[in-house]
């Protein structure tokens, strides 16, 4: 599965996100993505993919690609 | 009835007496989802409630609690919404539902600003702080989850409903431990006397499936340990009982300004009349042996309403099962009600549900006074000979009855009782 599709599948089960509103272009507060569920979500893509994401800073206008992006340089790290 | 009110000893006159119209319930108990659902499941001798082992609970003295069955609260409250909610809050929520939509009320109907929330809990997200507090131990300070304090702190359940209504009036959480329902009624009576609000959703809410705090219980010797037979363990008022059984679940009430109520035309299904809590200042958490707290908070109750120990028919006591409870109370109900209430603990059927229990047995007080029957106390099979009121057993009993009282008692001594009227 790729990183694209991990977060896809952690967004839709997890947080109850639309599929069809993940997008790359779309910021993360557009999927109702606040501070708080930000954070969770890095807990549960560290949990799921066995990867550190402390360095990474993301905010809630960041966007979906942006996200995929950084997890994904962790990822092949 | 004589309408004097409660007594001031500082000369100012007493309070005219005040009955809140309630004109929705909701109730998410192991008994049944719904109120329908939930007063059958206490009424039917043959119901039975949902209670069992638990693997949560494994190896301990008591694995087993009352659970609402059937109830997928991801998908009566959606993914999205359930996960910033513990159990607790979501029970809350659904029970929130069930009575607003039963008043006939909405944003279409309501201004939102005066509409408020109350609701009692013991624990709060006590599950969820135990998990984290697993991962902490486990596997250290970067796996704890970010919600730990919205999803444990006692007020979640009240915010989860508030937000789930769109409502903006007060709301705020009552934690006053296994009295906390009943006392969430009682001050949401206040807030509608004082004109803070117009419609205020009223009760309690609870779900402590919890190893940490079972563990505790177990050591404290307040659970009983019935493994065998866990359908019977709970006997309120038999000679036999040897201890609560932990139950989750959320009763609430839409109580309104009466006033507010008569101009919408609603239907009002009984009112709250009357309210009084006090403190044992006597033990963490046993009882004032006499009862004294507990008849405290029943005749201010009384005087609150502006009514007399003769004008009470049915009383839906605390009748938790164990040894001490119950005999207490039931000597304190004969001491000021007489004999003639008819007396009813439906714990057997609901659990113990703690800070919830108060808002579960108001919301059955008020069904009770408009079928005007009694649902049993289950399990009763043999009555404690030194329980001095007339406990209906076996079967519900039918009655004639305009006023009834909810009782409840708190670890910590907080006493509370409320009195409802037709």
């Amino acid at each position: 599965m790729s990183t694209s599709q991990e977060i896809t599948t952690l967004l839709v089960t997890e947080f109850g996100t639309d599929p069809l509103a993940i997008r790359p272009e779309v910021p993360l507060r557009q999927l109702r993505l606040d501070s708080l569920a930000l954070e969770e979500l890095r807990l549960l893509i560290e949990d799921r993919m066995d990867i550190d994401l402390e360095d990474v800073a993301l905010t809630s206008r960041d966007t979906v690609g942006e996200l995929v992006a950084a997890v994904h340089g962790k990822v092949t790290a | 009835m004589t309408a004097r009110g409660a007594a001031s000893p500082w000369g100012r006159p007493p309070l005219e007496p005040f009955a809140a119209a309630v004109t929705g319930i909701g109730l998410v108990t192991a008994a049944g989802v719904g109120a329908d659902a939930a007063w059958q499941g206490v009424c039917d001798p043959a119901a039975l409630p949902s209670v069992g082992y638990r693997p949560e609970l494994d190896g301990l003295p008591c694995d087993f609690m009352y659970t609402v069955p059937g109830l997928d609260t991801r998908a009566v409250l959606g993914v999205a919404a359930q996960r910033l909610m513990d159990r607790f809050s979501q029970l809350a929520v659904v029970a929130a539902r069930e009575a607003v939509a039963d008043a006939g009320l909405g944003p279409e109907v309501w201004d939102s600003g005066r509409v408020a929330v109350v609701i009692g809990s013991a624990h709060g997200g006590l599950p969820f702080y135990d998990g984290q507090h697993t991962a902490l131990a486990e596997r250290g300070a970067r796996r704890v989850s970010p919600k730990l304090a919205p999803l444990t702190v006692v007020n979640g359940a009240a915010s989860s409903v508030a937000m789930d209504l769109g409502v903006h009036g007060p709301s705020q959480a009552v934690s006053t431990a296994c009295s906390s329902g009943t006392v969430a009624i009682g001050t949401a009576h206040q807030m509608l006397r004082t004109g803070a609000c117009d419609i205020v959703v009223a009760g309690g809410a609870e779900s402590v499936c919890c190893r940490l705090l079972f563990a505790s219980a177990c050591q404290m010797k307040a659970v009983s340990t019935r493994r065998d037979d866990p359908g019977a363990a709970c006997r309120p008022f038999d000679i036999h009982r040897d201890g609560f059984v932990v139950g989750e679940g959320a009763g609430l009430l839409v109580m309104e300004h009466p006033g507010h109520a008569r101009a919408r035309g609603a239907a009002v299904r009984a009112h709250v009349a009357g309210y009084g809590a006090s403190s044992d200042a006597h033990s963490a958490v046993a009882p004032d042996p006499d009862g004294l707290g507990i008849e405290r908070a029943l005749r201010t109750a009384l005087a609150d309403a502006g009514l007399v120990a003769a004008d009470i028919g049915h009383v839906n006591a605390h009748g938790t099962s164990t040894v001490a409870n119950d005999l207490i109370e039931a000597t304190m109900l004969h001491r000021v009600l007489g004999e003639r209430p008819l007396v009813t603990s439906t714990k057997a059927r609901t659990g113990h549900t703690l800070g919830a229990a108060g808002g579960i047995e108001a919301a059955l007080t008020v069904l009770a006074l408009q079928h005007q029957l009694v649902p049993p106390t289950a399990n009763l099979d043999s009555p404690d000979p030194r329980i001095p009121v007339d406990v209906v057993s076996k079967e519900a009993r039918p009655g004639v009855f305009d006023c009834a009282v909810k009782t409840s008692l708190g670890f910590g001594g907080h006493n509370a009782a409320l009195v409802l009227t037709k």
